[in-house]
């Protein structure tokens, strides 16, 4: 009897400790140092700070607040776009047609290509000497040197350009995935019954696409907000911090410059804010709720 | 289930004696010794460089194997730190100046003083580079063998300059005639490329005490000269040739992208060190470009700044120690100092190297010889022992700098705001080390 108590415990002790090792302490590691002053290039002012990082970052760093809102704004445009364009793909790649397959291998291959691929590939297209401007200028059709990751008027789309083609494939696999269990028989009923195209999509695709639309767009979020590959290498945050994201300024503290007690608090708030804005877009968009 | 369970925790035990075995595998089997080397730059054009000396290492050490890693410029001192926190440190590694008083803080290196003083190369190491290794630490010991050192230089093509009918700049004045005579829009020609993405701070400094003629960092006083009037205006005198002479993706130009530019035929002037001829000479030719050392100010000073001296240091976590050292020591000698110089286009640390041929062939590096043997030059000394020096410059003033370019904030703020900053680390260095 007790050796069959024990088993189901014993069977689940792998996963556990690998929750504990993997998640737990890497987690309750950067809370322990976001209460100390923890650079490892002056180790004689290391030492219990108390709430002094999270003091400093609410009160007296305007990066902070600027990083952070930065991130709010790239993770609302980009995940908008992304959801927009993806599901116009999936509804395109959905319908039957001629190259139909080789249209959804070309829109899906994007998210075939590893992220570092991706914004060298950006790069290079953006860059004066070796992009699109350049050869654009070779014929005459505009004037040398436009460099639009470094002008802080077009940095922000053409982060956003780069971004989204990496993205919309993300949603258009998703979607399309749901969109195969669609019922046809409430379509040939609706069209029987006179139903637009228009219609048809705001009645009954879109409702069946509810839950699939609210779990990619969290995914997405939190995805975004952590995203450091694209932008740390397309721009490094510049110029002049326009395009710095709350993980690339983390990044710079605690890497750069090894403050690793400010680097610890600024993460421990980016989760706290995660962790309330996934519960609150979980709860007001009522995922899972029988429509 | 039982057997299931067995499989499961023998296969965790196996896993986790695998784990043990690996994290202590011997390496001093059979009377051979195997040393770790972290090359600080590793890439293609140092790599074989380092790959030469391991070979001949290896082949007056038998009974010693080196493992080379190579770890790209850019993510050492990440690395260095990583390790110091988390264990994995080599037996010893390449250092710089600019890293040196982060690694002694963090008690990472092996002080060498005892061990070169008892080397061969005792008395052979250029004395200048020897005061500079020592003063980047509060203890003012020798935590490297030092390597090279290198010196800031403006390289130039020589094609556009024939072309145009001009010699290479002396002075500042001439210098800002030059780039405005090479620019032409109309065929993507710019006069010069300003570094205003990562290491800016550095260069932009050069141009600063290089048009002031001031020749020190700190006043007696220990207040930062950069907000001095003079470097006031050399900044803005720099700022504005931005998108005047040089392309606008300058604001955002690392040094992969600057030389990108001028290896790709667009500028006419760069502004780095002498570690890039290399790169320089493979894409543009040797016929076609030259190096000149940073102008002198109006007032005749000729005023460069302390360049990061490179070389190896022994790891004090390591149990090789002999070992390491004696490998720092034979990369120092003559024959492989010559070659690591003559390879990546430095200044030798072994002063039995100046004599040698390729030193005087070199153009570059006679250029920098010139200048740095000239008692007229005033070197003006980078506080690499400030341990805040590295934050202060990359991750505050860099994009504080590219503001400036960009018109989002006045010269002025920008130098009093980083002379704040480098007084106030100046004042809790004197307070910690008196």
């Amino acid at each position: 009897m007790a050796r069959a108590t024990r088993t189901p415990y014993l069977l689940i002790a792998p996963a556990l400790i690998a929750m504990l090792g993997f998640l737990v302490y890497p987690m309750a590691s950067v809370v322990y140092y976001s209460l100390q002053h923890y650079n490892v290039t002056k180790p004689w002012d290391n030492g219990f700070a108390g709430l002094d990082n999270f003091r400093t970052l609410l009160f007296e760093d305007p990066l902070f607040w600027q990083s952070l809102g930065f991130s709010v704004k790239w993770v609302a445009v980009e995940v908008t776009l992304q959801l927009l364009f993806g599901l116009a793909l999936a509804l395109i790649v959905n319908e039957t047609f001629v190259g139909r397959a080789l249209s959804r291998a070309l829109v899906f291959s994007p998210w075939a290509v590893s992220g570092v691929l991706t914004t060298g590939i950006w790069v290079l297209l953006y860059n004066p000497t070796t992009g699109v401007s350049r050869y654009l200028a070779d014929l005459g059709l505009m004037e040398y040197g436009a460099a639009p990751l470094a002008d802080p008027d077009t940095v922000f789309s053409a982060a956003v350009v780069a971004e989204l083609w990496r993205g919309v494939p993300f949603f258009a696999i998703l979607l399309l995935a749901d969109l195969q269990s669609a019922a046809k028989e409430l379509y040939e009923a609706a069209s029987v019954d006179g139903a637009s195209r228009v219609r048809r999509f705001f009645h009954i695709t879109l409702p069946h696409l509810k839950d699939a639309i609210i779990l990619s767009t969290l995914l997405r979020c939190v995805w975004e907000f952590n995203n450091v590959d694209l932008l740390y290498t397309l721009t490094g945050g510049g110029p002049a911090h326009a395009t710095t994201t709350l993980p690339l300024y983390v990044a710079s503290k605690a890497a750069q410059a090894h403050d690793f007690g400010y680097g610890s608090a600024l993460t421990t708030a980016a989760f706290l804010i995660l962790t309330f804005f996934s519960i609150a877009y979980l709860r007001l968009s009522k995922f899972g709720a029988k429509a | 289930m039982r057997p299931l369970l067995a499989l499961a925790t023998a296969a965790l035990l196996g896993l986790g004696l695998t784990a043990c075995g690996s994290g202590s595998s011997p390496s001093a089997a059979g009377g051979e010794t195997t040393i770790t080397f972290w090359d600080d730059n590793g890439g293609p054009a140092r790599t074989p460089v380092w790959q030469h000396i391991i070979g001949e290492f290896q082949k007056a050490n038998p009974k010693i194997k080196v493992k080379y890693v190579g770890i790209p410029i850019a993510q050492a001192q990440q690395k260095y730190d990583t390790a110091i926190a988390g264990g994995g440190l080599p037996d010893v590694g390449g250092v710089s100046t600019a890293m040196l008083a982060n690694l002694v803080a963090q008690k990472a290196l092996e002080p060498l003083d005892d061990r070169i003083a008892k080397s061969a190369l005792n008395g052979k190491i250029n004395r200048q580079v020897l005061t500079t290794v020592k003063a980047t630490v509060p203890d003012g010991k020798t935590y490297m063998m030092p390597m090279s050192t290198n010196m800031g230089v403006f390289w130039y093509r020589t094609d556009w300059f024939k072309e145009a009918g001009i010699a290479a700049p002396k002075t500042w004045s001439e210098f800002f005639t030059a780039i405005e005579k090479l620019t032409d829009k109309s065929k993507n020609r710019y006069g010069f490329t300003i570094r205003g993405g990562a290491g800016s701070i550095a260069q932009m400094m050069e141009v600063l005490y290089g048009q002031s003629g001031i020749t020190e960092i700190f006043d007696p006083a220990g207040k930062a000269t950069i907000n001095d009037p003079r470097n006031v205006a050399a900044l803005e005198k720099l700022a504005g040739l931005y998108k005047k002479v040089t392309p606008e993706a300058d604001v955002t130009n690392d040094y992969v992208k600057m030389v990108a530019q001028f290896d790709g035929g667009n500028i006419a002037i760069m502004q780095h060190n002498l570690g890039s001829y290399n790169d320089h000479a493979k894409t543009l030719g040797e016929d076609k470009v030259a190096a000149m050392a940073v102008p002198r100010s109006d007032s005749g000073t000729q005023s460069i700044l302390s360049n990061p001296v490179s070389g190896i240091g022994v790891f004090a976590a390591g149990e090789r120690k002999d070992a390491a050292f004696k490998f720092a020591e034979f990369a120092a000698s003559k024959a492989m100092n010559s070659h690591w110089a003559e390879k990546t286009g430095v200044l030798p640390a072994n002063t039995e190297v100046d004599g040698e041929r390729w030193i005087k062939d070199a153009q570059h590096v006679a250029e920098a010889s010139r200048v740095l043997n000239d008692p007229a030059t005033k070197v003006v000394q980078m506080p690499y022992y400030l341990p805040e020096f590295n934050a202060i410059t990359k991750t505050e003033m860099e994009p504080l700098f590219q503001k400036v370019l960009l018109g989002q904030m006045p010269a002025k703020t920008f130098l009093d705001q980083f002379s704040a900053k480098l007084t106030e680390a100046q004042a809790k260095y004197r307070q910690r080390n008196g």
